[in-house]
């Protein structure tokens, strides 16, 4: 049964509705305002989704239409593998930053995923129940750190970190390989969690056979549960690489951007320059209608193609796993008649050859970047080697062994992650606490930020939080509970969903640009608090609107028949039984949610903050500053205000921090409270 | 001879106790049933016998387990030789998401075989001894979960009969049956005590009347009763047996 049939009496009440059981007043006139009440909710909450679908159209819209000129001028094929970008000589070539964008994406998931599986595994084999509540809401914390934070911290700690150790390969440090090692760092909490459940979502029963059998437990990880669990690890990883591509203010302060492909493809030590960095440096200087403009806006449009792409294969096979493991899937039977003509050993070889392939190749990049075509051939021949060594020594050594080497190992890779966090935010608190002090707090900055505080920003900040919160609640709130109740599965509402679920995965820095074209130039705004409040707003639409609606289904449903047969309708349920019930995460949801908007940077660097602001007026129509811009802002152009970033990195993770605190602690409430 | 024998066995889960004190005796080659009202521990004490139990955290045992003479009970026993050597069976099937093959040469891969036509022998002759072969014999790289309820359970055994136990222990192995597939894998278990030794869980008491040679009656974690099956059944000591097998509670 679905919810519509257990509540349909209530739901379209109008015309042929049998009206004697429902009114327990039994009083004409309030029965038939009632029902007006009803319908009337019924629209406002449709309303709001027909209005967050409708903002997916009209950002592909926008950035269609702004790229109609470079389309017309220079031409699809030529803008795609044109190999020249230099947009001041009128050469706009886009194939080394769609190269840079899937090279420092593809880097930063090979380091992902192993690291990121192992953590989920360790997590779900290994950890006791006490650190795995240290550890998820660690993750959480990973997840919640601002992007430009990550950037700063890269510039800061990492950057002049790799240059200690490869001194000789990294002229000023900023590389591919210290993008890709940052947005590894950041794809790794989605990774984790997504990898995690679906490891967890494997039932119990499979491991008893296995156990049963004889197998240790990690066996049964590794030939059982990370089988069944494929798809869903798939999708992690694909979510992971959705994130990574695009990823802006992180990824432009670490990799050089240097708009050429490098030299050998797989030189992790070259400049690289992804799409998202493109259009975030050059924007500025792009003047609007000119052929530059239009350019930056048509590599927006390339990117939220991959993008969608990539967000698209990575639901279905989400999906695949949530489909019941009953029946055979028709990928199965394809996957089978692929394979039919190799008999069981060819398969082996087939495999084996794979294997040995996966360890060759790593290894021989990365030794022939410091030794030459042929000491790479060597390690990675070496390396390859190893393989039938350590498969003989896990022989000799009894499955017991080999399960407590690997899970130490993997638990040392916990703790060097966790190490990792710890210096992140250690580097932040031991440099920003110096810098922190009420005149820092509450004083404008000075001499250009190298001196003065930070007051404009913090204001300009929390008045985001606000208008972004007043904005993006209701509608978010009111779609979330009508997919949760009132939609049925019909075809619209699975475009709907659609629709959603790709706002979701959408660069922040497409926001931005969607918001600078609509509200920016075409309102002529200018740059405004109520423009950024409004990209935000829309940037954080979606993860409401599905935290809402996964928290109002939640609610046993039960509760739902009870009040139902009891006579109320079904917006009385909905507002006086369900939502009360499913407050805890819908708040959850939309506290994390703000906390992000707070940390962006992205979406408002084009349509709200500025660099400086000195007077105190306040109108909605003014440009504001605000921390994280600020915070890029003094990294990137002020040389030498180095206690001032740090001092505004600290305040801005605090703002976050304390964020993320209060809804761990509304959920944990909640949860003991309801019990579900 | 007695290839299981436990000797005052008593199991706790964290503070709570769920089995008594309980002495059983299992004869080689033969079937024994252990039946009894729902949480009465008869699945707990099979889990004991291959040490299903140490999946649990906070189990704690008293008493010994006497496996071919050798305490399984104590730290130092190796578990995965005794699981080796002691097949499962659970209450509902649960063949691996893999084809047919994949779900046999499991075990058997797991200890070391390697030789692929040694792998297909082992398929064949496991399939064949779970009455399960001619019926699956074209579909061996289907995916285990397109058979039906019936045959997956019947996988399970060959499954379980791939690496050569010597035990087979089944968990209720029938209620989520029909009748038809219950009296095929009840005909099995009269066919498997030839060469195994079968103990078997069951709700259903017409079940280990009819295959068992032996019956044990629990209740409330303590072993009321343990004799043939015939002595059970029909001339019971204890009063709670005799109200239990003629079905007037439980």
């Amino acid at each position: 049964m679905t919810p519509e049939d257990t509540v349909s009496v209530s739901g379209d009440i109008p015309k042929n509705a049998d009206i004697s059981g429902i009114d327990v007043c039994s009083h004409p006139k309030r029965f038939i305002s009632r029902i007006r009440i009803e319908d009337r909710a019924k629209l406002i909450l449709m309303a709001a989704v027909v209005f967050t679908v409708a903002v997916l159209f009209f950002i592909i819209i926008f950035i269609s239409y702004n790229s109609l000129d470079a389309v017309k001028e220079i031409g699809i094929w030529e803008f795609l593998t044109g190999g020249t970008w230099s947009p001041g000589s009128g050469a706009y070539g886009a194939s080394s930053l769609i190269v840079g964008t899937f090279l420092v994406t593809g880097g930063s998931i090979l380091f992902a995923l192993p690291v990121g599986l192992g953590m989920a595994i360790y997590i779900n084999d290994v950890a006791s129940p006490r650190v795995r509540n240290i550890l998820k809401p660690a993750c959480e914390l990973f997840a919640g750190i601002p992007s430009v934070v990550y950037g700063f911290i890269g510039l800061a700690v990492m950057v002049p970190f790799l240059m200690d150790v490869f001194p000789a390969h990294l002229n000023y440090g900023t590389s591919w390989l210290a993008g890709s090692l940052l947005l590894g760092i950041m794809a790794l909490p989605i990774i984790i969690s997504v990898s995690q459940d679906s490891l967890e979502a494997v039932p119990g029963s499979y491991r008893e056979a296995s156990m049963a059998l004889g197998a240790t437990k990690w066996e049964t990880t590794r030939k059982v549960v990370l089988r069944s669990a494929v798809s869903g690890i798939a999708a992690a990883v694909i979510l992971g690489i959705g994130r990574a591509l695009g990823e802006t203010m992180a990824v432009m302060m670490v990799t050089g951007n240097s708009a050429l492909i490098p030299e050998p493809l797989w030189n992790i030590f070259d400049m690289v320059r992804t799409l998202t960095a493109s259009i975030a440096l050059e924007m500025p200087e792009a003047v609007h209608g000119s052929l530059h403009f239009s350019a930056l806006f048509m590599l927006a449009l390339i990117l939220m193609v991959i993008v969608l792409l990539v967000n698209t294969v990575a639901r279905r096979m989400v999906r695949r796993t949530k489909i019941k493991m009953g029946t055979e899937k028709a990928a199965d039977v394809r996957r089978r008649r692929l394979f039919a003509p190799l008999s069981e050993s060819h398969k082996e070889m087939a495999k084996t050859a794979a294997v040995y392939a996966l360890v060759f190749a790593p290894a021989f990049m990365i030794s022939s970047l410091f030794i030459g075509t042929y000491g790479g051939i060597a390690i990675g021949a070496l390396a390859a080697a190893g393989l039938p060594v350590s498969k003989r020594i896990s022989r000799a050594i009894g499955p017991n062994r080999v399960q407590s080497t690997v899970y130490l190992m993997l638990g040392i890779t916990v703790a060097a992650v966790l190490a990792v966090l710890a210096v992140f935010l250690g580097v932040i608190a031991v440099n920003g606490l110096p810098a922190i002090s009420p005149e820092f707090i509450f004083s404008p900055p000075s001499n250009s930020g190298l001196s003065g505080g930070i007051w404009p920003a913090v204001i300009g900040t929390i008045e985001l939080a606000a208008g972004t919160a007043l904005i993006s609640f209701p509608l978010g709130v009111c779609s979330g509970i009508y997919l949760s109740q009132y939609a049925g599965d019909t075809r619209l509402i699975r475009l709907a969903r659609q629709a959603i679920d790709s706002l979701n995965g959408t660069p922040s820095i497409i926001f931005g640009l969607f918001g600078m074209s609509l509200l920016v130039i075409a309102f002529g705004w200018g740059y405004s608090l109520v423009g950024g409040c409004i990209t935000l707003s829309l940037m954080v639409l979606p993860t409401i609107i599905k935290t809402t609606e996964e928290a109002v289904s939640a609610v046993p449903k039960d509760l739902t028949e009870a009040s139902a047969a009891m006579g109320a309708s079904k917006w009385h349920t909905v507002s006086k039984v369900l939502l009360p019930a499913s407050m805890g995460g819908v708040i959850t949801g939309f506290i994390l949610s703000i906390g992000r908007a707070i940390g962006e940077t992205a979406p408002i660097m084009f349509t709200a903050a500025v660099a400086f602001r000195t007077t105190s007026s306040f109108s909605l129509l003014d440009p504001i500053m605000a921390l994280p811009y600020h915070l890029y802002y003094l990294a990137s152009e002020v040389p030498g205000s180095t206690a001032n970033q740090y001092g505004t990195a600290l305040v801005l993770m605090m703002i976050v921090i304390v964020l993320f605190a209060a809804a761990s602690v509304i959920r944990y409430r909640y949860r003991k409270k309801t019990g579900w | 001879m007695n290839i299981i024998e436990t000797n005052d066995l008593s199991l706790w889960y964290g503070n709570k106790q769920t089995l008594f004190d309980i002495n059983m005796p299992i004869k080689k080659n033969s079937i024994t049933s252990i039946i009894g009202p729902s949480g009465c521990g008869k699945s707990t004490l099979i889990r004991v016998f291959n040490r299903m139990n140490d999946l649990i955290d906070g189990t704690k045992i008293s008493g010994t387990v006497l496996y071919d003479g050798n305490n399984i009970c104590r730290p130092d026993t190796d578990v995965l030789a005794l699981r080796k050597r002691v097949g499962m069976i659970f209450q509902k099937a649960n063949p691996f998401p893999m084809t047919v093959r994949d779900n046999i040469t499991y075990g058997p891969k797991l200890h070391g075989v390697k030789d692929q036509k040694e792998l297909d022998e082992i398929v064949e002759s496991s399939l064949r001894r779970a009455a399960l072969f001619e019926e699956v014999k074209d579909r061996l790289n289907a995916s285990a979960l397109s058979l039906s309820g019936g045959q997956q359970q019947r996988l399970c055994i060959a499954r379980a009969l791939s690496i050569e136990p010597e035990v087979i222990l089944m968990d209720e192995p029938t209620s989520a049956l029909d009748p038809i597939a219950t009296a095929k894998i009840e005909e099995l278990a009269l066919e498997l005590k030839e060469n195994y030794t079968v103990v078997t869980v069951t709700h259903n008491m017409q079940q280990a009347g009819r295959i068992s040679d032996y019956t044990g009656f629990m209740y409330l974690g303590r072993l009321e009763e343990f004799g043939k099956t015939r002595d059970i059944f029909e001339s019971p000591k204890s009063e709670l047996t005799e109200r239990y097998v003629s079905g007037r509670f439980g």
